[in-house]
């Protein structure tokens, strides 16, 4: 146990001095924030300031599409010239302002009496289907606003009926109380946590893997294993490594909590997408954050040590990361019904239980016995990893020239 | 009681047997020698020793006990393939392996302090091991083999890597820790370094023990029929119909001399030709028993 404290200790001291340490802490919030507020600025319509053109054989059309941009959300950030009646040739002299990015696209609607209208979005940008659905939603709005006043409907009823009625969302807990929800928050809060336990998870399995290719590669490891068992060394440096990954979540956790104690975060807590965050979730993340790390990690270790050169381990890296990407492919799945058979198999299966229970959660809370269940079976599945791992790296390790073939690996299992 | 001793050890590498029925032992204050060509099995027999691999068959003790990794905090080693940390400091990384040892850390600090100064390496202790020389990493690597005061100091080629002036303060440094009681085995290359320090040897060949006791004893075992000859003129005695082979450096001539030769015949020719400095009859050269002894069934 001694020699396991002291591998554990070097490899913190060592990872949490290194600069990869200390512009990992700082620069992943500050990159996550960055990505979070050009995506919500991009909802918002920052920087996409458009000028578009509605021309239409039929005026009363044309000016029913514009009145629906302009009350929509964000309408302000579009500029609508209306032309009509217009012309074959007036078209043509708006596409040519189109080449000459004097106005940003126009809405063609050709309306035959009698017959549905035809329309087309006609812009220099081929990928601005943004632009093109919402004219899409407009020119629809339009046409039943147009259709109910030749109906009798006033303008201010139709544009009632075509506003919707709002659905307040509510969940009945698990105490049996039925209180508000909000399933986009939710969704998104749920999102990031698997995210952030998915990165973590990758960026210190591969840091346990870089370590064993680097001591492999400077050939420390004869003198280490003079003293040293190698399941020790495995084990110190796994505690040591997943030390310095829970140092970095406690800093993004505390830095977190005093952002949200000042002022500024008013908006977060009580906006459109206000979060909370439960005690349960506050013991869950570090614990599936353990429990992943070493799965992981300890799989990395063994198959890094049958490896001569960080670029042969990128090899593995796809099969390694296969189930988190598994895990994300299962979102629209998890968000229909979080209890789904697949959600709650995939919560279990340990490779992708950390992340997919997090996406559960944020919809539902499953029940204790299935933490239980995916909890038991990761410990399971981290011991029986630990068990493959340290015969590849008690061979792996002495093995030096070119990394190992399959056939190679499956010898060196029945020898050690 | 020897401090490690192998008793018909064995291991095999899948179809390749790298060691077989091999024993030797060594005792407190003794230094002993390990020689073989390369892929002899030297190193694989080392890292039964430390309990890196397990023989197959035959029995390896440290310091009178079967093996146990416990013995391991009493033994230094010396790897072929030298490992230190590139980026961790000097000292740091002497201080770390003496813990793992069972060294305090302040004792282990002031220990390798203590080292670098009679090495004259302390100038690297605070040092990163990516900023030393090949050398000096060399030195720094004898420091941790030795900072824990182990019983049994095992080096793999220990002498590589270093010039001369650093070659002679590791050969005085070894004789020092043998005089105090310590059982040392180093494997070589250098025979002329294996005569000067060792007292035993064992050469292996093919992972078997060809030739193994004391030095003196080994070399009293052939007969004196060698000469060197330091000379100044004609090397035309070199064809003498005494000698059987000879080799000269440009004034330094060594010769073997054929079965029942008569050596004051060739010194009478040598003399008739040239000016003689030194003639002097000598037992053959661990190099020449070495060389003799597996000549011709070396590994490629």
């Amino acid at each position: 146990m001694r020699n396991v404290l002291l591998v554990a200790k070097r490899e913190y001291l060592e990872q949490i001095r290194g600069r990869a340490f200390r512009l990992s802490t700082v620069g992943l919030p500050i990159l996550f924030a960055v990505i979070v507020a050009i995506g919500y600025g991009s909802s918002l319509g920052i920087g996409a300031h458009k000028h578009i053109v509605v021309a239409s054989t039929s005026p009363t059309l044309a000016n029913d599409v514009r009145n629906q941009l302009a009350r929509e959300k964000g309408g302000s950030d579009m500029d609508v010239q209306v032309i009509a009646p217009a012309s074959p040739d007036i078209r043509a002299q708006i596409i040519q302002q189109i080449q000459t990015r004097a106005i940003d696209g126009m809405l063609w609607i050709e309306a035959p009496n009698g017959s549905l209208p035809e329309a087309t979005y006609i812009s220099k940008s081929a990928g601005d289907f943004m632009t093109g659905s919402r004219l899409h939603e407009a020119l629809d709005n339009g046409l039943i606003d147009e259709q109910l006043a030749h109906g009798g409907v006033t303008t201010a009823q139709a544009d009632a009926l075509a506003k919707g009625v709002p659905i307040v969302t509510y969940q009945v807990n698990s105490a049996g109380r039925v209180v508000r929800s909000d399933a986009q928050a939710s969704f998104w809060k749920g999102y990031v946590m698997a995210f952030l336990l998915s990165l973590t998870t990758m960026i210190y399995g591969m840091n346990v893997a870089r370590s064993v290719i680097q001591e492999k590669t400077s050939r420390i490891f004869e003198v280490m294993l003079a003293t040293v068992k190698p399941s020790d060394m495995l084990a110190g440096k796994l505690i040591g490594v997943g030390a310095v990954g829970l140092t970095q979540i406690a800093i993004w956790l505390v830095a977190a909590g005093a952002i949200m104690a000042t002022p500024f975060a008013s908006v977060i807590l009580t906006g459109q997408f206000s979060v909370h965050f439960s005690w349960f979730e506050g013991v869950l993340f570090p614990l599936y954050f353990v429990l992943g790390y070493l799965l992981y990690s300890s799989l990395f270790a063994g198959l890094a040590a049958t490896c001569e050169t960080e670029q042969e381990l990128q090899m593995y890296m796809p099969l390694a990361a296969a189930p988190t990407w598994l895990s994300f492919a299962l979102i629209v799945l998890i968000m229909n019904d979080s209890n789904s058979f697949w959600a709650v198999a995939a919560s279990l299966f340990p490779p992708t239980a950390p992340i997919v229970m997090f996406l559960r959660m944020a919809s539902e809370i499953p029940p204790l016995w299935q933490f239980g269940v995916s909890i038991a079976l990761l410990v399971i599945s981290i011991f029986a990893t630990l068990w493959f791992s340290s015969k590849l790296y008690r061979i792996g390790i002495l093995m030096y020239g070119k990394r190992a073939t399959l056939p190679e690996i499956f010898r060196w299992l029945r020898y050690s | 009681m020897p401090v490690v001793e192998l008793v018909d050890v064995r291991k095999a590498y899948e179809k390749k047997v790298a060691v077989q029925q091999l024993s030797l032992s060594i005792d407190a204050g003794q230094m002993f020698g390990l020689l073989g060509p390369n892929g002899a099995g030297k190193t694989s027999s080392i890292r039964m020793m430390m309990g890196i691999t397990m023989p197959d068959s035959g029995r390896v003790s440290l310091f009178g006990k079967p093996f146990e990794r416990a013995s391991l905090d009493r033994v230094g080693y010396l790897p072929e393939e030298r490992g230190l940390y590139k980026k961790m400091k000097v000292l740091d990384q002497r201080v770390f392996f003496g813990q793992l040892h069972g060294v305090s850390a302040h004792d282990a600090r002031q220990r390798a302090v203590d080292w670098a100064k009679r090495l004259e390496i302390d100038n690297a202790l605070e040092k990163k091991t990516e900023e030393l020389s090949k050398g000096m990493q060399q030195k720094i690597q004898f420091i941790g083999t030795i900072l824990h005061d182990p019983g049994l100091i095992v080096m793999d080629e220990p002498f590589s890597g270093l010039d001369p002036v650093n070659a002679s303060l590791l050969e005085r440094t070894l004789l020092e820790l043998k005089d105090q009681g310590r059982a040392i085995l180093f494997s070589t290359h250098r025979m002329d370094q294996v005569e000067k320090l060792c007292d035993s040897i064992c050469l292996i060949n093919n992972g078997q023990a060809v030739l193994s006791g004391r030095v003196r004893e080994i070399k009293s075992r052939y007969e004196r029929n060698h000469v060197i000859v330091e000379f100044e003129g004609s090397s035309s005695f070199l064809n003498s119909s005494q000698i059987a082979e000879a080799r000269n450096y440009s004034g330094h001539a060594e010769i073997r001399l054929k079965p029942h030769a008569d050596a004051q015949k060739l010194l009478h020719e040598a003399a008739a030709v040239a000016t003689i400095y030194r003639f002097e009859l000598v037992e053959p050269s661990l190099e020449e028993i070495f060389i003799r002894t597996v000549g011709g069934k070396v590994d490629a």
